[in-house]
Formats: structure tokens, C-alpha cells, sequence
């Protein structure tokens, strides 16, 4: 096995073995496949009680068949009052002439009483009306409640498995170099395998994360039925998420890594990867400000930009529909934008890592033979 | 042969001393298969400096580091032990996993990498902490795992800088045996210390270093003819003025007179000697390294 493999494998065992590791991993699996379910408690389908005083039930079910309706009749209007005011019934069709409610009634449900005891009554004396075929021009927006969760809980997780790796990987850096085992190290590997080694092992756990939410949420949006409301093409939007996820971790881990290669204690890190951070979070603002307007001029014009682009395009992807050649053109500059960043990474690692003590300048790293 | 030639260090001053520090002024020496190497000198001389250059972990201003004509890259260096001097290990790793980490990088199968860690764990003594993190060892304990780390892939050249410092006198006799054993197989060995008379115990040739020079380097034998040998003549109650006219130093305690003497005609010490009264004593004083050594530096 070469060097960087063994680096990796080192990695991944010691952070599977951690208690940490593994019960952040169950945590956001728990977490996932709550959100998935959230949706329903919050607008699950209509479900209306009524009641009749001396009136026929009204044909609601045809009319809106994804509400449930359930009847109740009562003796007088009196009885139904009481019952209107306890709660028990939404509305209560008396005499067929006017409803009594508590306070104003459901927008929804009053618009469809007046429409369909219209209905009646024009059937009654023989008029039928052909219901409108409602038909949209514009963008398909069926699933777009269900495309804005999506792209809201993939911003969120992106975010946090990003930055939380990259954070990660500085530690284990300063880790190294602070307590010297650098020098062992380096004396049996070159430099661009050790700092490979640990982006690579630590992007691996990144992506059991990631996996491990993908998969917990789809089997909480399966259980909870929401999954009837993705929209197609799910597979593609995963597929494209785990290749922006390894671009983009890359990317901000070979960074985060050489930036803490210039420090050598622990307390040092947060500020050395100050701007760093920066960049992080304008990109994380970006992309929720994506969800909400995935097409509007800002979100599109990112989506294009390292390292914008490794949350945004995601992001609209998730909210709205990307044609191919803009994800591949992005994806092509993301892909320029990592190989830059990879040299640049690796020269200022190498040259700063061995160089312990006070914080060494990022100029005079740069600078050097 | 492991040659190290006219190496040169100069450090990046701060602003107290603009023109930089001189660490390594054109130092020299050589160490063959088979030859524990004693590197001494005083703190600051340039120990570590010169042992970092010769891993790798530094580059030196010039000069050369070869191992059997070779000068040394990455590749030769692998089959390297090293012991820096500021020990590093992951304190949170196991032993027993921590010195077979070190044995696959450094290019060991797995099962070649457990069976010289259960070897080395069993030889220095830690073989029953062999699943505890390191953090939980003692010092010196850890101490033995990094020698553990150094050792594991059974180098071709060792260099340890101060490996004896912390460790208690068994671990001192069995980090020793160890090391005489890799040499008679052949390896160099070279390692930094200041307890003298363990490297005057050991090794088979000394260097010593002052201000990033090497001032003397030679088998410790060489070193004292070089220093020249001290005769000590004891003798009671002499005749006053027995010694005028001869060379060195009398001390008087008592009725006894010493005298000591480097050079000059033994025979004619003897005579004058026995002439003046009763001879307690005669005989050549081996100095110590510890004598060489301040001599050197001075
Ligand atoms: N990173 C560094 N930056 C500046 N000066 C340094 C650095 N490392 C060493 N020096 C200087 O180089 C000189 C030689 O240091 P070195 O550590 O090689 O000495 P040593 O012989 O190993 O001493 P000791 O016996 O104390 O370990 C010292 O004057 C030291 O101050
Ligand atoms: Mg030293």
C-alpha cells in the first residue's frame, strides 16, 4: 500500500473508533430523518369535521378529493352551536341556507361550500357546468415545496459537513506538526502524501456523513410519503451532489491545511483559518439566499464562481432545474479552480510545516528559494 | 560508509541579530558500517542541526550528506531509523499500532510490521503496554516507543539525537545492547548525547562539535594520545625542591607530594622520584572523555 493509502486508513480508523464520530453520525441520521417527516406535520392534507341541521350533506369530496371530510347531524341549531363553540365541528350547514362557525370560517373550506352548494342547486334545476382545465405555461412548480425542502436541508448539511471537515483537517495538521511527529513522518513520506493522506481519509468520512444523510432522509421521506412529491430526476441531484462535495471539500480541506501548516499550537488555529472561514460563510449566505431564488441573477451568476459554485449549484440544482452544460461548465471551473489550489496547498504545506515555533508568514512561505 | 561534508547552516536572524545565526561553520565527518558514533558538544554547538540536515527534515545552506556514495534522497533516506530530538509521537494512538504505522510507512508488510513490533516492544521492556494509548505512558516509557518507532523497520543507518536522555539504568542497558546489536550487523549508528561516559562506554569513535565545527574526532584512544597522557607519581615525604627542573604541576596533601606531568622523560621522573624519598605511586592517568572533552571545547 503506498504512503498516502496508509495515511488515509489511519485516518478512518482512528476517527471511526471515536465515540464522537459515531454518535454525531447516528445524531444526524436521527436529525435527517426527522426534517423528512416535518413536512407532514406542518401542511399535512385537509381534514375538515361538519355538521347538518336539518340540510343534506354536501358533495365536498368530489370537489376536493385529497381533503377529508367527516359529518356529523345535529338535532337543532342550538346543539350545533354548542358543538361549533366547543370545537368539536369546523362549520355546520343549517337548513341549507347558512353556515355557523367560530369566528370567520377556513378560507379554503368557505369558498368550497359557496362553489358547491352553487353546484347543487344549479344541478337541481338542471344546469351543468364543465369544471375548468387549469393548465400552466409558465415553469413546472408542482414539486417546488418539495424542491425548497430539499435544497434547504442539502444547504445546511453541506455546510456543516464542509466546514466541519476542514476544520478537522487543520487540527490534525497542527496536531502533527505541533507535537513533531512531522519529522518522523517526513522522513519515511513526501510531503504531498501525508497532507493527501489525511485530506483523502478525512474526505472519506465525509462522505459516510453524507451518505448517511442522503440515505436517512430518503427512507424518512419514504416512510412519511413526502417521496411522492420529489420531483423526478433524484438520482441525477445526488449523483451531482456527492461530486460537489468532494470538489468543494477538497478545495476548502487543501486550504484549511495549509493555512494551519503556518501555526503550530491548537489556539492558533481558529485565527489562522480566519479567512478562510470568511469565504465559508458568504458561501454558506449565498446558497440560502439560492434557496429562495434559485433563478434570480446573484444564484446564477455564483453558481459559476469557485468556490461559490461547490454549495450554489447544488443548491439550484436542488431548487430548480439546471440544464447539463451549466452544471458541467461550472463543475469544469470548480475542477481548474482545486488543481490551483492543490499546488498552491501542497508548496506552502511542505514548506511551512517543518518550520515550528512562532506563526510563520504566509509571505515568507511563498517567498522562500 | 555514511559521509557528511562541509555542511553549512546559517539561521534567519530576528531583528536582535540581523545577520542571522550561524548554526553548522563547515562540518565534517564520517561514520562506517558498524560504528557507533558519538556526537558530544555543548548545547547550541549544533548537534541537532547536523542530524536534522542528515534526515532530511532541514536543508543546509551547503554541503553534502552521502550514504555509501550515494548522496541521499528521499528513497535512501526511508531506510533510515530516525529519533528526533524533540520527540513526537500520536499521543492518543496505541503503542503497538503507533510502532506498526511507522514499520508499513517505512515500507514493511503487515505481518513483517507486527512481528519486529512485538520483537522491539518485548526487547525495550513495554511489551505489557503494548494496547494503552501512549498518552497514558510514562515519560521515559514513551520515550522507549519512539526508539520503538526509530527502530521498528530495521534501518540501514540510525541516527538518534539524545536517545538516552529520561531513561532509567535497565532501559539505558537494553536501548544499548540494542543499538551494539544493529551494529554489529552492520548499521551505523549515530546519536547525540551528553552523558559522557556512556558514550565513552560505547562508542567506537566520538565527534566533538563547538560552534558548528568539528573540533576532534577520533576513537576515544585517539583522542587521549592526542590529548597526551597525564604520569601522576605520588611520593611521601619527598627531600624539598626534589621535582625543580621537571615538567608539570606538584600538589602537596600532608607529607604526600602528586605530581603530574604530561610528557617529558618517564625514566628520569622514576629516578628522581625513588631518589627523593618512597614512591606511593606511578602510573599513566587515563584522562576521561569528560577531560577531552572540556579540553576540546575550551
Ligand atoms: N529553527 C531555528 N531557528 C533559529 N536558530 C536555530 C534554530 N534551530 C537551531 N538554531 C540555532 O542553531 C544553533 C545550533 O542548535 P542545535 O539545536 O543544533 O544545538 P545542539 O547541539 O543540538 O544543542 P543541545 O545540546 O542543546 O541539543 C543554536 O545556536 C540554535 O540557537
Ligand atoms: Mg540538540
Amino acid at each position: 500500500m503506498n504512503g498516502l493509502m496508509l495515511v488515509a486508513r489511519r485516518e478512518i480508523v482512528t476517527q471511526l473508533r471515536t465515540k464522537a464520530f459515531v454518535i454525531g453520525l447516528i445524531i444526524t441520521a436521527l436529525l435527517t430523518a426527522v426534517i423528512s417527516f416535518a413536512p407532514r406535520f406542518m401542511s399535512g392534507p385537509d381534514s375538515y369535521t361538519l355538521g347538518t341541521v336539518n340540510s343534506q350533506q354536501l358533495p365536498l369530496q368530489a370537489a376536493a378529493p385529497q381533503a377529508t371530510f367527516e359529518w356529523r347531524s345535529f338535532p337543532d341549531e342550538a346543539a350545533a352551536k354548542q358543538a361549533v363553540l366547543a370545537g368539536d365541528v369546523d362549520a355546520v350547514l343549517v337548513n341549507g341556507t347558512k353556515v355557523l362557525t367560530d369566528g370567520e370560517i377556513d378560507a379554503q373550506l368557505g369558498v368550497l361550500m359557496q362553489s358547491v352548494n352553487r353546484e347543487v342547486r344549479l344541478g337541481a334545476v338542471g344546469v351543468s357546468i364543465p369544471a375548468l382545465q387549469m393548465e400552466s405555461v409558465g415553469a413546472d412548480t408542482r414539486y417546488e415545496s418539495a424542491r425548497t425542502g430539499i435544497a434547504w436541508v442539502l444547504t445546511v448539511v453541506l455546510f456543516m459537513l464542509l466546514f466541519g471537515q476542514a476544520v478537522v483537517v487543520a487540527m490534525g495538521v497542527v496536531e502533527e506538526k505541533g507535537s513533531r511527529i512531522v519529522e518522523i513522518l517526513l522522513s519515511s513520506l513526501r510531503p504531498w502524501q501525508l497532507l493527501g493522506g489525511k485530506i483523502v481519509g478525512l474526505g472519506v468520512l465525509g462522505l459516510i456523513n453524507l451518505a448517511t444523510v442522503i440515505v436517512a432522509g430518503f427512507a424518512g421521506a419514504t416512510a412519511s410519503g413526502i417521496a411522492a412529491d420529489f420531483p423526478p430526476g433524484m438520482p441525477g441531484l445526488v449523483a451531482g451532489v456527492l461530486v460537489w462535495f468532494v470538489l468543494g471539500y477538497a478545495f476548502f480541506a487543501t486550504l484549511s491545511a495549509a493555512f494551519a501548516s503556518l501555526v503550530s499550537r491548537q489556539e492558533e488555529v481558529n485565527s489562522v483559518l480566519t479567512p478562510l472561514t470568511m469565504v465559508m460563510m458568504a458561501t454558506y449566505f449565498v446558497a440560502i439566499y439560492a434557496v429562495n431564488d434559485p433563478t434570480g441573477t446573484l444564484a446564477t451568476v455564483l453558481s459559476y464562481v469557485p468556490p461559490f459554485s461547490s454549495m450554489i449549484m447544488p443548491v439550484r440544482m436542488a431548487a430548480s432545474e439546471v440544464p447539463m452544460w451549466q452544471t458541467g461548465l461550472s463543475m469544469a471551473a470548480m475542477a481548474l479552480a482545486l488543481l490551483a489550489v492543490l499546488a498552491f496547498g501542497a508548496k506552502v504545506y511542505e514548506r511551512a510545516v517543518l518550520r515550528t515555533g512562532a506563526r510563520v508568514k504566509l509571505g515568507d512561505v511563498l517567498r522562500a528559494r | 560508509m555514511l559521509e557528511i561534508s562541509e555542511l553549512r547552516k546559517r539561521f534567519a536572524g530576528g531583528p536582535d541579530a540581523p545577520g542571522g545565526k550561524v548554526a553548522l561553520d563547515g562540518i565534517s565527518f564520517a561514520v562506517r558500517p558498524g560504528e557507533m558514533f558519538g556526537f558530544v558538544g555543548a548545547n547550541g554547538a549544533g548537534k541537532t542541526t547536523t542530524m536534522r540536515i542528515v534526515m532530511g527534515v532541514l536543508q543546509a545552506d551547503s554541503g553534502s550528506v552521502s550514504w555509501q556514495g550515494k548522496r541521499l534522497d528521499y528513497d535512501v533516506r526511508r531506510r533510515f531509523g530516525y529519533m528526533p530530538e524533540e520527540r513526537g509521537l500520536y499521543q492518543k494512538m496505541r503503542v503497538a499500532e503507533q510502532i506498526e504505522y511507522f514499520g508499513r510507512l517505512h515500507g514493511l508488510s503487515p505481518a513483517a510490521a507486527k512481528k519486529a513490533t512485538d520483537d522491539l516492544l518485548e526487547r525495550l521492556g513495554v511489551a505489557e503496554r503494548r494496547n494503552d494509548a501512549v498518552q497514558a505512558l510514562s515519560l521515559g516509557n514513551q520515550q522507549r516507543v519512539q526508539l520503538a518507532v526509530a527502530l521498528v523497520h530495521d534501518p540501514e543507518v540510525l541516527v538518534l539525537d539524545e536517545p538516552f536522555s529520561g531513561l532509567d539504568p535497565i532501559a539505558v542497558d537494553a536501548l544499548a545492547t540494542a543499538l551494539q546489536e544493529r551494529c554489529r550487523g552492520g548499521v551505523p549508528v549515530i546519536f547525540s548525547s551528553h552523558q559522557l561516559e556512556l558514550v565513552e562506554r560505547l562508542c567506537d569513535s566520538v565527534g566533538i562539535v563547538a560552534a558548528g565545527r568539528m573540533v576532534a574526532t577520533g576513537t576515544v584512544a585517539d583522542l587521549r594520545a592526542e590529548e597526551g597522557n597525564t604520569l601522576r607519581v605520588v611520593v611521601r615525604d619527598p627531600a624539598p625542591g626534589w621535582a625543580d627542573g621537571l615538567p608539570g604541576t606538584v600538589t602537596v596533601s600532608g607529607d604526600r607530594h602528586v605530581l603530574r606531568t604530561a610528557g617529558g622523560d618517564d625514566q628520569e621522573v622514576l629516578r628522581r622520584a625513588m631518589k627523593a624519598g618512597h614512591v606511593e605511586h606511578f602510573g599513566v592517568e587515563q584522562s576521561t572523555l569528560t577531560e577531552i572533552f572540556k579540553e576540546a571545547v575550551a
